[in-house]
């Protein structure tokens, strides 16, 4: 378990707009030199949209067209958030000038704190102390940053992040690199994204500091968390319960155990056990990976999520309807059978109909396959929808009948298909854009609506243990 | 026989975990029911706890020095099935004995003795997590907890209706339902058992782990056989 967060005795309501939304930034560290941390965080936010400052008392000249200065105390403006691309023993020298300076946030990319042993805590300890002192919020150290799509804001020294498409999906990882993965995978998969945090070490800013600002975020429509272990997951339990957005988790390290023996009770009961168990009380589903993470996140961010965890598949060819319904089921979700008026209505548009139970198996694709998806849809037995339909060039897809349709229902209608990708991907591009989220897999699309069932069936459970009644 | 606070006692005495008529005493003044129990300091003592309490008696060694009272001086630790007054002076005497022999200081418990086959064992413990704070846990007991693992979370303090939720959450829930045409056991009171564990946790903070396995649960209730409770270093 990875416990490097150094708890400070006074809680701090830091400003994370000067973090997430800053109007100037100090690059501390930057370089002219391809490759290194400060020339990739200055190449990443030099044309942000503010005043960037590119500090290094060693530099000369100029980079990306700005004059270095020695120090953060040098700048003549208000520097809302630093980024510190120097090694652990000079940081919190910076975050002593950054305190003179009235800087509000810090970004801490190096290694070498309280993951690294005894002398690496004994920094990090005295740097949170500092930055604290001066109302500094850090993030990191030992993370590769956060990234904000839609203001261009790529707090970031990764490469390539630039291309992160703007969304309504919130990443949150204790690890920058699971970070990173994830919304790389998402811009592969044009998954938009309305941020993306690398915790690290979280130095004062946390899990509950981030979920807390995204909460209140406009932009975003759903926070995934990847998560290692923390010291007080309790807190963290609470915040994911009083935040409003849909929150998914995936908690890796299963093999972890608990460290007590004296006890059955100890012995019994591993850190990830308490992870699953206080999500599901706290109202969170897990997933089991970084993929569904982002699938499950991608749908509740921009689809009604569902009431209950009655779900209608619609398949045209039985086999992957099969696959699907196999799986739901295993992942403890049901599949009604259809109120008779939703049979009757669908025998009338395909007489003599394949299977007309759940799933509705069309038998191939049709012209009418949409009308069968939306009468399914409309079924008052059913809370969400899993249609599968391999692409026909010559058909396309139902796109005309689902536009709007989720909305319209107030449940997520979900599509899995598969086909040639020069053929398919205009019309899955235009399936996406009426609110209709494609997958290319029936187990990916499956376990995404089990994710979401699992959501309806933990937040109507969520029994905090603050909450007490007498019964 | 509870003079003071058990957990003050054994404070007092230097030790962290409590026998287990002290954590018994404690379990039961939090409402979860014990067989009746007393705890003697001599044969003639035992023998009379045992005509008080009724035939057949369980008889236990009652020391801080002794965990696991089973492995105890060969099978000494506990006698089931003590039928009369004489038997159980005679087997106090021995665990006496035994005892000086081997240099602790250990007392007898005398207790009522449970019918097994009348219900199914559970455990109920619950520990304070550094992280987590005051956790429940609930499971099918003995071998299959090990086993299978088929147990459930809850962080304390919890409902009746969330203990509830976590017994039934069990894999093993049917088998408390009335499977196959047994009886139904009270879940009802095996909730309450959960539910109280993880409120001694919280009030007393003292407390680092509770195990109370087994938990004997019957048709009409749900009864604490053994207990184990460990303090804080």
């Amino acid at each position: 378990m990875l416990l490097f967060r150094i708890r400070a005795d006074v809680t701090h309501q830091f400003e994370l707009d000067r973090l997430f939304d800053p109007s100037s930034i100090a690059v501390v560290g930057a370089s002219t030199k391809e490759g290194k941390i400060g020339y990739e965080a200055m190449e990443n936010v030099h044309d942000f949209g503010g005043r960037v400052y590119p500090v290094n008392p060693s530099a000369e000249g100029t980079a990306f067209g700005e004059p270095f200065v020695a120090s953060v105390t040098d700048i003549d403006d208000d520097v809302d958030l630093a980024l510190l691309c120097v090694p652990a023993p000079v940081v919190p020298e910076v975050i002593e000038e950054c305190g003179a300076a009235g800087v509000g946030a810090a970004v801490i990319y190096s290694g070498g704190f309280a993951e690294a042993g005894d002398d690496g805590a004994e920094i990090q300890r005295r740097l949170t102390e500092t930055a604290n002192e001066h109302g500094i919020a850090l993030l990191g150290p030992n993370t590769s940053g956060f990234v904000i799509p839609r203001t261009g804001l790529y707090g970031s020294f990764a490469t390539g992040v630039e291309s992160f498409p703007a969304g309504d999906l919130a990443i949150v990882a204790q690890s920058g690199g699971v970070a990173h993965s994830i919304a790389f995978q998402a811009t592969r998969e044009r998954r938009g994204l309305s941020a993306m945090v690398g915790l690290g070490n979280r130095a004062n800013v946390g899990f509950e500091e981030v979920i807390e600002y995204l909460d209140g975020d406009p932009d975003t429509g759903a926070i995934v968390l990847h998560v290692e272990g923390t010291d007080d997951a309790r807190s963290l339990l609470e915040t994911c319960y009083d935040a409003e957005t849909p929150i998914f988790a995936y908690k890796v390290g299963e093999a972890d155990v608990g460290d007590f023996a004296e006890s059955h009770t100890g012995a019994l009961t591993g850190d990830h056990a308490l992870y699953q168990a206080g999500f599901a009380q706290y109202g969170v589903p897990t997933v089991d990976s970084t993929s569904q993470l982002l699938d499950a996140g991608h749908v509740a961010a921009t689809a009604p999520l569902p009431d209950g965890t009655n779900v209608g598949v619609v398949t045209a060819q039985a086999g992957p309807g099969i696959i699907i319904a196999d799986r739901l089921k295993q992942a403890g979700v049901s599949l009604p059978p259809l109120e008779d008026e939703t049979r009757a209505t669908v025998n009338e548009i395909l007489p003599g109909i394949t299977y007309s139970a759940n799933p509705v198996d069309t038998g191939r694709p049709m012209p009418e396959f949409g009308e069968v998806v939306r009468a399914v849809a409309a079924d008052e037995n059913v809370d969400a929808v899993l249609v599968y339909e391999l692409h026909e060039a010559a058909l396309g897809f139902p796109t005309e009948d689902l536009d709007g349709l989720a909305e319209s229902v107030g449940k997520p209608v979900v599509f899995a298909t598969a086909g040639p990708e020069s053929l398919l991907e205009p019309d899955r591009e235009e399936l996406e854009s009426v609110g209709v989220p494609v997958f290319e897999s029936p187990e990916r699309a499956a376990d995404t609506i089990a994710a979401l069932a699992e959501y309806a069936r933990v937040t109507a459970d969520a029994a905090p243990a603050e909450v007490v009644d007498n019964a | 026989m509870r003079e003071s606070d058990p957990i003050e006692r054994a404070r007092a005495d230097g030790r962290t975990t409590l026998t287990e008529a002290e954590a018994k005493g404690l379990l039961a003044d939090a409402g979860i029911e014990t067989p009746a129990f007393e705890v003697a300091s001599t044969p003639e003592d035992a023998a009379a706890a045992a005509e008080r309490i009724g035939f057949p008696v369980v008889l236990k060694v009652s020391s801080p020095a002794v965990t696991h009272k089973s492995e105890w001086m060969g099978g000494l630790g506990v006698t089931v099935g003590v039928a009369d007054a004489d038997e159980a002076a005679a087997v106090a005497a021995d665990v006496f004995d035994a005892a000086a022999d081997s240099g602790i200081d250990a007392d007898v418990l005398v207790e009522a003795a449970a019918d097994v086959d009348a219900g199914t064992e559970v455990i109920v413990g619950g520990l304070r997590d550094p992280s987590f704070g005051p956790v429940v846990l609930t499971g099918l007991g003995g071998v299959f907890t090990e086993i299978f693992e088929d147990t459930a979370h809850r962080l304390a303090p919890v409902t009746q209706a969330t203990a509830r939720a976590a017994v039934q959450e069990l894999r093993s829930a049917p088998l408390l339902e009335g499977y196959r045409g047994s009886d139904r056991a009270d879940i009802d009171a095996l909730a309450g058992v959960v539910k109280r564990v993880g409120d001694l946790l919280v009030e007393r903070e003292d407390i680092a782990e509770i195990d109370v396995n087994p938990v004997l649960v019957t048709p009409s209730g749900a009864t604490a056989l053994d207990a184990l409770v460990v303090l804080e270093e």
